[in-house]
């Protein structure tokens, strides 16, 4: 290995420093949007999935608009108020299905995005979302899971209530529903926090199944048998063709192949005269007031990134799912999908 | 074991440098944090490569826990939220005009602390992980119940204490019990219009600096401007009266706190503050004599500064071999690894050797740097107090208003939580109100709610606070020695003051 160039090195950390801090605005840029921009994230979490696909995409963006734009933290109720409060453009937003979700599952400080917000473009699907039980548990697939709450079983799911660790849940829920009526309320659910929560659920045996993700739980489904810690996966939400278009590597050591085994048509979760599915998508939200103009400009500079082809690489390396639609697309698509969960919602109440 | 030496230049170890001396600074001026510190650089991580970046985010994590030590010794203002315990013996020291010999013990702590749990992390990780999946949400809540015990102990007049602490237990329940913990998200103890500030309650940091540093500065003014130095009688050099010999007879308490603040750092969801003050109740129970504790004793610093720094290593069991932070910063640092693709999780270690002797290298060597820098500057440091009053509480409150600002990206409502906080620190000390139960109960109240409604809500009743585990057990028995400790001394000086009036 040879050495890296020591000065260089430093100068680019001090120079992104600089930027990290927030430095001038950018005066090249011509179009609509000017000046600085801060995208605030629906999640308080730097560590999480929607920061890094944020930073992603935020990246490229500022590169190609030539503007000086940064990523903040913030959660979703102070990343909804600074939305509210800035129609200029210069704060815009980035969050997932949750946004929708917490409006849906009435969680307080959600409101119908699709009559407050302008709905922007769809960037990216983490397809990570999961179910998993411990690996001895008696219940071998999905099939069994809800073929013993059909029999009186009691089954305990440790979930994240309100949102999009519910919605898998609600599913399950409703698929009981519709193949043994009467017998979805033996489904408990165990509301919990974070995933360290939702482990330690399943450590302790006080959950049977438990909502996880691919990214954070795959290293657990390799710990053997005999470790307190070992656990398996049993439903993937994501569609199949969404996991078909992950690395063949997949994710730590569990291929693509490996990953199939969990979503249609291996494992299915009925809601009636189709199948429940659910993909984690990304996607910017706007002031209602912002000029129309910048919409299609952000439109037209994605297009443009994702025609080059070099941020899908970029995705798929930390296991997103490309998937750019422009803004009227976009909310298009993301009003169906939300009244299909609607529906399931409606469903089990 | 060449490929590692290959991985560490002359770049690596700059990079740990500039970042313990950036993170010091973060963490001395009040209102900015390790996190904060942390949170801001992550994105070099890009430019850097995961090893390089690394080593700046870890001597950023060291640099700015020990940081905090600083304003909390000179200016009774917590520069991060887990040296608050270390202003309650540092602030009377630095009153004497004995800062700089406060802040060289707190300095020599805080590099044990360091060390030690560096070298429990490298040598038990996986073990420990394995131990700490056992704490579930039962004895989580008696780990915090053991912290608030401290409040019994450390206040002056036991009653008044107790009701300070219950009343910031109160404080902190305001807000909602977040649906992010597995509450239902309502709104509580406030009023309607409140609700779009007070969704997420008082946020810690400008609570804190609000109640330490801006009502001492009310305080201050009260008694107007005077136009001398604000430490006429401070021992500066030779006269500091440091020496290693301080550290004699305090061993058992420096290695005690250390482990206390590793083992509070393993255990995630167990804020970072809870290990100070757990180590500060453990010194004020266990050791010989503490009754100069609270008025400037150096074994206070010893227990607050070990166990702080010893969190490091602590928090970066679980995220190392588990994928779970341990506390808020290592909560940023997760973002260094999944920014790069790489998975944090049970296996983390065997399959990355390298990073793992990369991260251990940068850890231990962050603490060296963080030492000299401070050992060696404290001298200069010291010498803040020399700045006349008047010129240096605007500078105070300034940086203190930016930094409530800032915390949480740009929220006014902060702002304003600095200054009520600050008269309301003022108000209660003037109605003889204690303000360190207080903290203590605001900092630990949320926590422990989570928790003890978590544990009713999993097992059902409240026998299993007892029967859950033996630790839960072990945790009573501390609880039982820690209050019945804190009773018998009261009584003690409660006895030794009669004797005293009736003399």
């Amino acid at each position: 290995m040879s050495m890296p160039n020591v000065p260089k090195t430093l100068g680019v950390s001090v120079l992104m420093a600089g930027m990290a801090f927030g430095s001038a605005a950018a005066m090249a840029a011509d179009g609509p949007l000017r000046g600085n921009v801060r995208v605030v994230i629906g999640s308080t979490s730097t560590g999480g999935d929607t920061y890094q696909n944020s930073s992603i995409v935020v990246d490229a963006l500022a590169e190609k608009l030539d503007l000086n734009m940064k990523v903040d933290a913030v959660g979703a109720s102070s990343a909804f108020r600074f939305l509210d409060r800035d129609p200029r453009g210069n704060t815009l937003m980035i969050f997932h299905d949750q946004s929708y979700l917490g409006y849906l599952y009435g969680v307080e400080g959600y409101d119908n995005i699709f009559e407050k917000y302008t709905i922007g473009p769809t960037v990216a699907i983490n397809p990570g979302n999961a179910y998993l039980v411990p690996k001895d548990s008696p219940y071998e697939n999905l099939d069994q899971v809800i073929a013993a709450v059909g029999d009186g079983e009691e089954v305990r799911v440790a979930i994240q209530p309100g949102g999009v660790s519910e919605i898998g849940f609600s599913a399950l829920k409703n698929a009981i529903a519709i193949e043994h009526p009467g017998m979805e309320d033996n489904l408990v659910a165990v509301n919990t926090g974070s995933q360290a929560d939702k482990n330690q659920q399943l450590f302790d045996d006080q959950a049977d199944l438990i909502n996880g993700t691919v990214q954070a739980n795959e290293q657990y489904t390799r710990l053997p048998a005999d470790d307190q810690k070992a656990m398996r996966f049993v439903w993937l939400t994501a569609r199949q063709g969404t996991i078909e278009q992950a690395p063949e590597d997949g994710l730590g050591q569990t291929s693509r192949e490996q990953l199939l085994e969990y979503v249609e048509p291996n494992v299915t979760v009925t809601m009636g005269d189709e199948n429940f599915t659910f993909d984690k998508e990304f996607f910017f939200l706007y002031n209602k007031d912002m000029d129309p103009a910048i919409v299609d400009q952000i439109d037209e500079a994605l297009g443009e990134i994702y025609a080059e082809g070099e941020i899908q690489e970029v995705q798929k390396n930390s296991f997103f799912i490309p998937n750019f639609k422009p803004s009227d697309e976009a909310a298009e698509y993301l009003e169906n999908k939300m009244s299909v969960y609607e529906g399931v919602i409606e469903n089990i109440q | 074991m060449l490929d590692i030496l290959s991985l560490l230049d002359i770049t690596f170890f700059l990079l740990a440098a500039l970042g313990a001396l950036v993170g010091i600074i973060f963490g001395a001026i009040p209102g900015m944090t390790a996190t904060m510190a942390v949170a801001v650089c992550l994105p070099l991580t890009y430019a850097l490569g995961l090893h390089h970046g690394l080593a700046l985010l870890l001597g950023l994590y060291v640099g700015g826990i020990s940081g905090g030590m600083v304003p909390a010794v000179l200016l009774n203002i917590p520069g991060t939220p887990s040296s608050i315990t270390t202003t309650f013996d540092g602030y009377p020291m630095a009153q004497r005009g004995e800062g700089e010999r406060a802040l060289r013990v707190c300095v020599v702590a805080s590099v044990v602390g360091g060390l030690v749990s560096a070298a429990i992390l490298f040598l038990f990780a996986p073990l420990l992980a394995e131990f700490s999946i056992k704490f579930s949400y039962v004895e989580k809540f008696l780990i915090i119940l053991l912290a608030l015990t401290v409040i019994a102990s450390m206040s002056r007049n036991m009653l008044v204490g107790i009701f300070s602490g219950v009343l910031g237990i109160w404080l902190s329940l305001i807000g909602t019990y977040s649906i992010s913990d597995g509450g239902n998200g309502k709104t509580r103890l406030m009023f309607d219009f409140l609700e779009p500030y007070l969704f997420e309650g008082f946020s810690l940091l400008p609570v804190l600096i609000g109640i330490f540093g801006i009502a001492t500065i009310l305080l201050e003014a009260e008694q107007g401007v005077k136009s001398g130095l604000s430490g006429k009688e401070i021992k500066i050099g030779k006269g500091g009266g440091f020496s290693f010999g301080i550290f004699r007879g305090r061993l058992t308490n420096l290695v005690r706190s250390s482990f206390i603040g590793t083992f509070v750092g393993m255990l995630p969801g167990v804020g970072g503050s809870a290990a100070s003050v757990l180590a500060y109740t453990q010194e004020k129970n266990l050791s010989r004599d503490s009754s100069e504790m609270g008025k400037g004793a150096p074994q206070g610093l010893i227990a607050s500064e070990s166990a702080n720094n010893a969190l490091t290593g602590g928090a970066l069991i679980p995220l190392l071999s588990l994928g779970i932070p341990g506390d808020s910063t290592t909560a940023v640092l997760i973002g260094a690894f999944t920014l790069q693709g790489i998975q944090v999780g049970p296996l983390f270690i065997p399959e990355n050797a390298d990073t793992w002797y990369v991260m251990m290298t940068a850890l231990v060597f962050a603490n060296g740097v963080m030492f000299f820098l401070m050992f060696y500057a404290i001298k200069h440091i010291a010498k803040v107090v020399l700045v006349p009053k008047y010129i240096l509480y605007p500078i105070i409150v300034m940086m203190c208003v930016v930094g409530a600002y800032a915390i949480n990206y740009g929220i006014m409502f902060d702002v304003w939580t600095l200054l009520i906080f600050g008269v309301l620190g003022y108000l209660i000390q003037k109605v003889g109100l204690e303000v360190a139960p207080l903290i203590i109960g605001f900092i630990l109240g949320g926590q422990a709610e989570v928790y003890f409604v978590k544990s009713l809500e999993s097992f059902g009743g409240y026998s299993i606070f007892f029967t859950k585990s033996p630790i839960a057990v072990v945790l009573w028995a501390l609880i039982a020695a820690s209050v019945t400790f804190s009773v018998v001394m009261g009584l003690k000086s409660h006895a030794k003051r009669r004797l005293e009036t009736s003399q």
